[in-house]
């Protein structure tokens, strides 16, 4: 019993519901001659399905048959990494966060191993292998700058496709060596199509309007529309009537840290809020994400000359997180930040009216 | 405690004829009442009466001069040295070793517990069971604590013998010392050299009544000692001081085994020998070890959880099972306290020179003052073995300093100098001292003495005032703070990181209002987001920068209103967010191998495509329904780990859990350092991290409750 959303992944290129001209390119490049790719674009778009789709283009259908092994790498001081790593006969995919600060090495070790051993396989459609590099946008610096290298010594028999988020945190030298594939979020017409075929292959009707529902509150994310339409699905299996679409706890309890945070302002409610986000990073949850939940429930609780200040420094301690090793200290000095802009409003005393 | 000991030889390689006397001595052997059988001549001839007979039959050196010396009764070879302070190498800390308990240093509960503890492994205690329980005692604690002093006292005074096992390594080539162990050219590793000697230890025990060629540990000397105690032969205590080199992960792994091997095999016998191991907790900063687990931490968890630990540590030595388990008792000593330290300071220096005055009329001999030991016992943190050191130094740097008539403020100063440990500052000063912000012209305390009240009235004459900022800037202007930033960062017992940390948990019960909690917080976010994405990146003047701009940002006088310094809880975050980060990888790896058994297509493929953040973020939800789903069909088909609500579920609640607090006695520092420790093995250790700091015979306590519960199932 897998989830449907894995269950009814499209396997080629040709049943990928939309960005057709996109498929389109890409399975003549399968068959051509095969650039770096880089994937971008939002969370739930569609990014490592495509991939697999086009590895399937490339490879046929043995570039399915995968195995996880662990390998284990050394890092400069002698420590050992144990990495998964997902591979068939042709590509081989790595997660380089899995490395944490060594993932030059990981990424490294990898490429050198990759393009030392020739294509052994002689029906294979293509001479060289595929190396896929999930979450590239958390590759380090000096990882980035080592693939630069590798990515034109070994063009002969390696090709590499990276997926990210966005472009925003990849060297130039990388974006240049690669064709960027823009994969956009399905709009609502395409995810309601999506939608209703996955409801036909379960054999159950989708009404008009909970599919409108999950489109809407899905936000575009392909992977978590589905997600919740087979939540729904399990907790009203008629899905007619009012639906109330359950957030995650996370999600909730940011907002309740929302409200903590507008409806008092002192050093003991610093505090409490401290405890919660506490929880919250224990649970795992990115603390980008973190602030970007809260600060927008903030925003929409105070007034609105203060919506603008309190986004700017969501922002100001984002980057110093980026930066920064402990997380709850930014985290932290948003929430003190808004808390003495509220007040001061609060109280009538604007600063600026002194300028 | 005296150090471990070490053949004579090695220790005072300069002063040859000393030790030649001394090991003339050894030949003969003198019968000692002291039952442990390990080699010790420093220690193994404080035992006046045999010392004595045998000084009159020892030849003395011809070149000597005679000149009676105070410890010519006790020691053999002082006879006719011509200064006791040159000729007489031997520390204090090994000839005035406590031969009772009331000259023992440590807390009388303390002594009890390991007492009793004894009593029980001897015994079985009053139910007559527990005897299979105490198969290993650890004591752990700092160095200098007393740990080995209470063994061997308790030794002496229980009548059982230690053997002790001590490493050979570089011991073969001192061929005076172990004549008698046979080093034929075959290696044999060290490690194999302990097994054997565990095992012969523990199973053979007959084989110690004939000189026992076979373990190392055994001196020449041991079967005279021991056949003038034939009542002790029954008893038996293991002693692992010098441990094998348990940083080896090999090694590690063979020595746990060995001990486990040691511990089913005895709990059989009637008699089983019991092990002793003694830790010197490793007092070290937490300096780059931290960064390392930061930065890992906060790329996943990954990393740094597969860090191998370096330091040595009671959880290291005793693997983590049986550390929480049955067998293993855990006593912790603390730091010694002044009072005691200074007691048994006091009673030494009587006794050295009561001694001293008894058997020669010395003129040049100079007294310790009260001052000085006061300084020493202040300047020691608890260590007595470095308190006697120091004292001893002492006594020979001041009888030269007075021949050259420089006596007094020169001494106390060279003391400092020399005694003076490097974590002198305890973490709670450290704190208390940064966020009360104490500044020019503050009102004393209520609670201050009038020594205190004197000290701030002369530090503030010495403060300069800082000149007047212009009226733009006037916001910033602040009074002379009292708080000399470079001595509280040489002082400190933590680096800037960890430090930053405590700032972080506690600043915000110092400030009023949201503008002061705000400039702390931004200093803070400044200062860690300073500097690159590698800890040797990072901002060198994290400290300084932190600390100036948390004095400039609290209010100042900052109020009281008795606030409590709490330890941090980054630590037990970091624990639980590699705890759900497991879970999250067993979650995946779950979706990954379920697919590929039942459905038909190789549906792996799917699941690598979830990445860890969308695992946490979107499948939380449709987790927690399919196992409610699970729980009303009651479906036994194994569906997904149930440790994922360890990412997956988080209730909202207001309740204010408060964060452990930092005792002014400063060990919440050791517990820090375990805390680290514990996260960096990448283990989750709860009843531990507490330690020493709540009081006596608190790990004992632990133990017998176990033991209690498990006595009323048996009968």
């Amino acid at each position: 019993m897998s989830l449907w959303v894995d269950k009814y992944r499209p396997k080629n290129l040709q049943e990928l519901h939309y960005h057709h001209a996109l498929s389109k390119r890409l399975k003549s490049l399968a068959s051509g001659d095969f650039p770096h790719i880089l994937f971008y674009g939002p969370s739930g778009a569609g990014k490592k399905t495509r991939i697999a789709c086009t590895l399937r283009e490339i490879y046929g259908p043995g570039a399915e048959k995968l195995k996880i092994d662990q390998r284990i790498f050394l890092s400069p001081s002698r420590r050992k990494l144990e990495i998964n790593l997902t591979q068939s006969n042709y590509h081989i995919e790595i997660t380089p966060s899995e490395a944490g600060n060594y993932d030059r090495v990981v990424i490294q070790e990898i490429l050198k191993e990759i393009a030392q051993t020739q294509q052994v396989d002689l029906n294979a459609k293509q001479r060289f292998k595929i190396v896929v590099i999930n979450e590239a946008d958390s590759l380090s610096r000096d990882a980035q700058a080592a693939l630069r290298r590798t990515m034109e010594k070994y063009m002969s028999n390696m090709r590499i496709i990276l997926c990210a988020n966005s472009t925003s945190r990849l060297i130039a030298p990388i974006k240049s060596r690669c064709l960027l594939v823009r994969v956009a979020a399905p709009n609502a017409d395409e995810m309601a199509a999506v939608l209703n075929s996955v409801a036909g292959r379960e054999n159950f009707q989708l009404p008009e309007e909970a599919a409108r529902q999950i489109v809407e509150d899905s936000n575009g994310n392909m992977r978590k529309a589905l997600l919740v339409m087979e939540a729904l699905k399990m907790q009203s299996p008629n899905l007619t009537g009012p639906l109330t679409i359950a957030k995650p706890d996370w999600e909730t309890y940011c907002h309740k840290v929302a409200d903590l945070i507008v409806s008092e302002q002192s050093p003991s409610r610093i505090m409490e809020v401290r405890n919660k986000f506490y929880e919250l990073l224990s649970h795992c949850i990115p603390p980008t994400v973190i602030l970007k939940t809260v600060a927008e429930r903030v925003v929409e609780r105070v007034d609105e000359s203060l919506k603008a200040d309190i986004m700017h420094w969501a922002a100001f301690y984002e980057t110093r997180m980026r930066i920064g090793n402990k997380k709850i200290y930014h985290l932290e000095a948003w929430v003190v930040k808004v808390m003495s802009l509220y007040k001061q409003f609060f109280y009538g005393f604007d600063m600026s009216s002194f300028d | 405690m005296p150090p471990r000991s070490q053949p004579a030889s090695q220790k005072k390689p300069v002063k040859a004829k000393p030790v030649v006397a001394k090991l003339t001595v050894v030949a003969s052997g003198p019968p000692s009442s002291d039952s442990q059988k390990r080699f010790n001549p420093l220690t193994a001839y404080s035992f006046k009466g045999a010392s004595a007979q045998l000084s009159q039959s020892s030849q003395p050196p011809p070149t000597k001069k005679r000149k009676g010396k105070e410890k010519a009764v006790e020691v053999p070879t002082d006879r006719g040295l011509v200064d006791e302070f040159i000729l007489d190498d031997r520390l204090w800390v090994d000839v005035y070793e406590p031969k009772t308990e009331a000259e023992l240093a440590v807390h009388v509960r303390k002594v009890e517990d390991v007492r009793r503890w004894f009593l029980e492994a001897f015994d079985g205690g009053p139910s007559g069971k527990l005897r299979r329980y105490r198969r290993i005692l650890a004591l752990t604690g700092p160095s200098g604590s007393g740990k080995t002093a209470a063994v061997r006292l308790l030794a002496r005074e229980m009548g059982f013998e230690v053997l002790e096992w001590k490493s050979a390594t570089g011991e073969a080539s001192s061929s005076t010392w172990d004549s008698s162990f046979d080093f034929n050219g075959d290696y044999e590793s060290a490690f194999s050299k302990f097994e054997t000697f565990l095992n012969r230890a523990m199973s053979c025990r007959s084989v110690f009544d004939v000189p026992a060629a076979a373990t190392p540990s055994m001196s020449s000397t041991s079967t005279q000692r021991k056949s003038n105690t034939p009542s002790s032969a029954s008893k038996h205590v293991i002693l692992l001081e010098d441990l094998p080199n348990i940083l080896h992960p090999k090694i590690q792994d063979q020595f746990h085994a060995s001990l486990r091997a040691f511990i089913e095999s005895t709990s059989q016998l009637s008699s089983p020998v019991p092990i002793v191991i003694i830790m010197s907790d490793a007092t070290m900063r937490g300096e780059t070890r931290d960064e390392l687990l930061t930065n890992g931490g906060g790329a996943g968890g990954y990393a740094w959880s597969r860090e191998k630990n370096d330091i040595l540590d009671i959880r290291t030595v005793l693997p983590r099972d049986l550390l929480m388990g049955p067998y293993v008792t855990q006593i912790a000593f603390n730091p010694i306290a002044p009072t005691l330290m200074k007691k048994a300071l006091t009673a030494l220096i009587d006794r050295h020179f009561s001694q001293r005055s008894s058997s020669s009329s010395h003129s040049d001999i100079v007294t310790p003052t009260k001052e000085i030991i006061d300084a020493i016992v202040e300047s020691s943190n608890g260590d007595i073995r470095s308190a006697i050191m120091a004292l001893q130094f002492n006594s020979v740097a001041s009888k030269k300093s007075k021949k050259g008539k420089k006596h007094g403020v020169g001494s106390t100063q060279v003391m400092e100098a020399v005694t003076r440990r490097e974590s002198s500052l305890a973490l709670f000063h450290l704190i208390g001292r940064v966020l009360y912000n104490k500044r020019k012209g503050d009102p004393s305390s209520t609670s201050a003495s009038a020594k205190d009240i004197k000290r701030e009235k002369d530090l503030d004459v010495k403060l300069k005032d800082p000149s007047r900022l212009p009226p733009h800037l006037k916001e910033h202007e602040r009074r002379a703070s009292r708080v000399d930033i470079d001595s509280l960062y040489a002082d400190s017992p933590i680096d800037s990181s960890l430090f930053s940390l405590y700032i972080h948990q506690n600043y915000s019960q110092f400030c009023n209002e949201m503008e002061e909690c705000d400039g702390v917080i931004d200093w803070l976010s400044w200062v860690d987001s300073s500097g690159g994405e590698m800890w040797y990146q990072a901002n060198p003047h994290r400290f300084h920068l932190l600390t100036l701009g948390v004095l400039h940002s609290l209010p100042s006088p900052v109020p009281r209103r008795s606030q409590k310094v709490y330890k941090s809880d980054y630590f037990e975050y970091l624990k639980k967010e590699k705890e759900a980060w497991d879970a999250v990888s067993d979650t995946r790896y779950w979706m990954m191998n379920h697919r590929g058994l039942g459905s038909e297509e190789s549906l792996s493929m799917n699941a690598s495509r979830w990445s860890r953040s969308e695992v946490t973020l979107e499948l939380g939800a449709i987790l927690k329904l399919k196992q409610q789903q699970q729980q009303m069909r009651k479906d036994k088909e194994s569906f997904f780990p149930p440790s994922h609500s360890l990412f997956s579920k988080l209730t909202f609640t207001r309740d204010d859990k408060m964060g452990m607090q930092v005792d002014e006695d400063g060990v919440s520092k050791e517990e820090e350092l375990q805390q680290f420790i514990a996260l960096n093995d990448g283990e989750a250790n709860g009843g531990l991290a507490k330690g020493p700091g709540n009081g006596d015979g608190d790990g004992d306590d632990v133990g017998g409750n176990w033991l209690e519960n498990d006595d009323i199932e048996e009968f």
